[in-house]
């Protein structure tokens, strides 16, 4: 899976690190209950587990925000973050897509003015900008093979970047917030390279 | 050995003597009465028809979800079916139970021997049923967070009696508010020596008097921008869905700690009760719900932080504070495992069904606690976790899992005294299973959906591996929770007539339970 954030060492440990939280709670929960020994516990300890829990969350709260920041920073550094958005910048993705979101469905237009409705072609490993808009309601934005989601206000830009799936094939494109009854319908396929000759 | 102080406000006395309450009170006392027990228990059967209503419309869209494509349910019925179950669970159900069981509470717990402002709780409920009925007539289809511009451009002719719920349910809470908090004011001077449930009732008032406002605001201001007097959230017409969102998370995010700090509450009497000795610690509770109350004010920009206006320093600082919002949270449960762990369980205790659904409400917040530490993260939200199933996975293992679950606790552990009777033993160990097997896979399975990218709010979906099997068990899931409710409602009107006579004190703590050395408080 290709993963836009880049997440995937990040997110494993922060997913670690909830697994070993959960467990380590139940099963004190479970001790408590059911083995023998009764065990009459110090005020410091509950002190220091919250320190150590402090800790924990503020090492996530630095990860998450690096991690953010440097996904950001690609959007930034290239000029193109904001509503206006510097055409020379545009160079450094491979392809630049505008995406309307509208009830229920989504229109691609590609920089040489193809436009396409619920779908859109891009090539392997590209380096693609989407910039998306909305003139109705609020909708959503997920790609889940890019591992990105982003929610957009009617009349407010919004850009993401993915690095397109090295295998050819259709991925999944769909709204991920309530907007209005056809909303289950409001989806679209990344099509990558050429899927017939695949 | 536990210290006066200790028992009084870590106590472990019984309040009640068992008696048929509910039998001897006519259906005038019943709904028009001022006497606590009145209210609180017309509060809590009124509740369980909501919960009844929220669960069939849950079971109805739950059977058209079991397999892709649409089978019977429409998408606009589906949604009102949903947004009914959403909001019928929240403001009918998981909030007024709780705080129900807290009006039976605190007049003998915190001894001020009535219900102090009981006008204003009889109210509040009034205005409560008048905003369900005046909701399910709407029929919405805008689902509990009202969104707009689509919640303005939903919905029939009669969508307007719907935001008019809003402001009455904003309006029925306040008055709530008022209440638990003049109650738990009559300690003032004392509040050192004041009952767990006390900081609790402090809590709870303060979230409810500070939030509601806002949200009866959003209410109406969604009434006046539907009806085109304003625009204020509109963007067509020159409004800002922004200031919508700060407006109604302002109160959305405490509003999801409203049923929780009761239900904290109902912990911190039943444990000492059932267990024959105090908390661990009385100034590590204090200090939680003081927390939980501050945090729970700060960290809702949690909610939109996808949203153009939550980045930089706001997206840092919310990120921050919502990571540390688990720190009350987790004082709470180190007391509740200390105070377990701290000398031997009674048999007494892990016999009786409050107790049992006690632990189980305890297992679930550490489970729906934990992923809050991934939810708080931007990165991983911005991934997997926005809208997509992880998000009701967390708030049913905290709403379902741990308050409705707190809540039947309190009701099993104050049956025997408004109705003089026991329920039966059997048939409540069969509703404990069938919820702790119903909820736990529900939790599960849609965590799993989430993190397979599954959306909210969708009536049909892709015939996807990674999604049918989940979808289908989880209607399964679903079933056994619905099937474990009949059977505890059988339970509490069988035994009404039939359950075994209570004694004089339906809790006693067995002889092998007498707290050692080791049980008396540290401080």
């Amino acid at each position: 899976m290709q993963n836009a954030l880049g997440l995937m060492g990040d997110q494993a440990i922060m997913i670690a690190i909830t697994f070993a939280l959960g467990i380590g709670g139940i099963a004190a929960l479970f001790l408590a209950l059911f083995w023998p020994k009764r065990w009459r516990m110090k005020y410091r300890m509950e002190v220091g587990f919250v320190l150590l829990l402090v800790a924990v969350a503020i090492y996530a709260d630095w990860r998450s925000t690096e991690t953010f920041q440097a996904y950001d920073a690609g959007l930034r550094a290239e000029g193109v973050s904001g509503t206006i958005v510097d055409p020379a910048a545009r160079a450094s993705f491979d392809r630049t897509i505008t995406v309307l979101a509208f009830q229920w469905g989504f229109v691609f237009t590609t920089e040489d003015g193809k436009i396409s409705r619920n779908a859109v072609r891009v090539e392997p490993g590209e380096k693609v900008l989407f910039q998306i808009l909305s003139n109705d309601v609020i909708h959503g934005f997920n790609i889940p093979v890019a591992g990105i989601t982003t929610e957009f206000d009617p009349g407010k830009d919004r850009e993401i970047w993915i690095k397109a799936p090295r295998e050819p094939g259709k991925y999944l494109i769909q709204c991920v917030n309530y907007c209005g009854v056809g909303h289950a319908q409001m989806k679209a396929w990344l099509v990558v390279g050429d899927i017939e000759a695949a | 050995m536990a210290s006066d102080l200790d028992t009084q406000r870590m106590g472990a006395t019984p309040h009640w003597k068992p008696h048929n309450v509910i039998g001897e009170m006519s259906l005038r006392d019943l709904l028009f009465s001022n006497d606590y027990k009145c209210i609180a228990l017309k509060g809590i059967l009124t509740s369980f028809v909501m919960l009844a209503l929220g669960g069939a419309f849950a079971l109805a869209f739950r059977t058209e979800l079991a397999v892709p494509d649409i089978q019977f349910l429409g998408a606009r019925p589906y949604m009102t079916l949903m947004t009914l179950h959403g909001m019928l669970m929240v403001f009918g159900f998981v909030i007024p139970i709780v705080i129900s069981i807290c009006y039976y509470m605190m007049p003998k717990v915190l001894g001020t021997g009535r219900l102090l402002w009981a006008g204003a709780a009889q109210a509040s409920y009034w205005t409560l049923i008048l905003a369900a009925v005046l909701l399910i007539i709407s029929r919405p289809d805008f689902t509990w967070t009202l969104y707009p511009p689509m919640s303005l451009r939903v919905g029939g002719d009669l969508v307007w009696m719907g935001y008019v719920a809003v402001v009455l349910v904003a309006i029925s809470e306040f008055l709530a508010g008022a209440v638990l908090l003049r109650n738990a004011w009559a300690s003032k001077g004392r509040w050192m020596k004041m009952p767990m449930m006390g900081w609790g009732m402090m809590a709870e008032g303060g979230l409810l008097l500070l939030s509601t406002p806002l949200l009866g605001l959003t209410g109406l201001v969604l009434l006046t921008d539907w009806m085109g007097v304003t625009a204020l959230f509109d963007p067509s017409r020159g409004g800002d869905v922004m200031t919508f969102m700060y407006m109604f998370w302002f109160y959305g995010h405490p509003a999801v700690y409203l049923p929780l700090v009761p239900a904290i509450a109902i912990i911190y009497t039943l444990m000492p009760r059932l267990l024959g000795r105090p908390m661990w610690s009385y100034m590590s509770g204090v200090i939680a719900f003081v927390l939980l109350f501050i945090l729970s004010f700060v960290v809702f920009p949690h909610h939109f932080q996808p949203a153009t206006t939550v980045f930089g320093v706001v997206q840092r600082v919310t990120q921050g504070l919502t990571l540390m919002i688990f720190i009350p949270s987790t004082l709470h449960v180190f007391n509740w495992i200390a105070t377990l762990w701290s000398d031997r369980i009674p048999s007494s205790a892990m016999r009786s069904t409050p107790f049992q659904f006690m632990i189980g409400a305890i297992f679930f917040l550490i489970i729906g606690g934990v992923t809050g530490f991934l939810n708080a993260q931007i990165s991983v939200d911005t991934d997997f976790i926005h809208n997509t199933y992880w998000v009701p996975a967390h708030f049913h293992a905290m709403f379902l899992g741990f308050c409705a679950q707190m809540a039947i606790a309190g009701v099993y552990y104050l049956y025997p005294y408004f109705t003089g009777r026991m329920y039966n033993q059997r048939l409540a160990d069969t509703h404990f299973w069938l919820w702790q097997i119903g909820i736990f896979t529900k939790v599960m399975l849609m965590y799993a959906l989430g993190y397979a990218y599954f959306p909210r709010w969708v009536v049909d979906y892709l015939p996807l591996a990674e999604w049918t099997g989940s979808q289908f068990a989880l209607t399964g899931a679903a079933y056994l929770i619905g099937i474990g409710f009949l059977v505890f409602v059988t339970n509490m009107v069988w035994s009404a007539t039939r359950g075994r006579i209570a004694e004089d004190d339906p809790w006693p703590v067995s002889d092998d339970a007498t707290p050692s050395a080791a049980a008396v408080p540290a401080e």
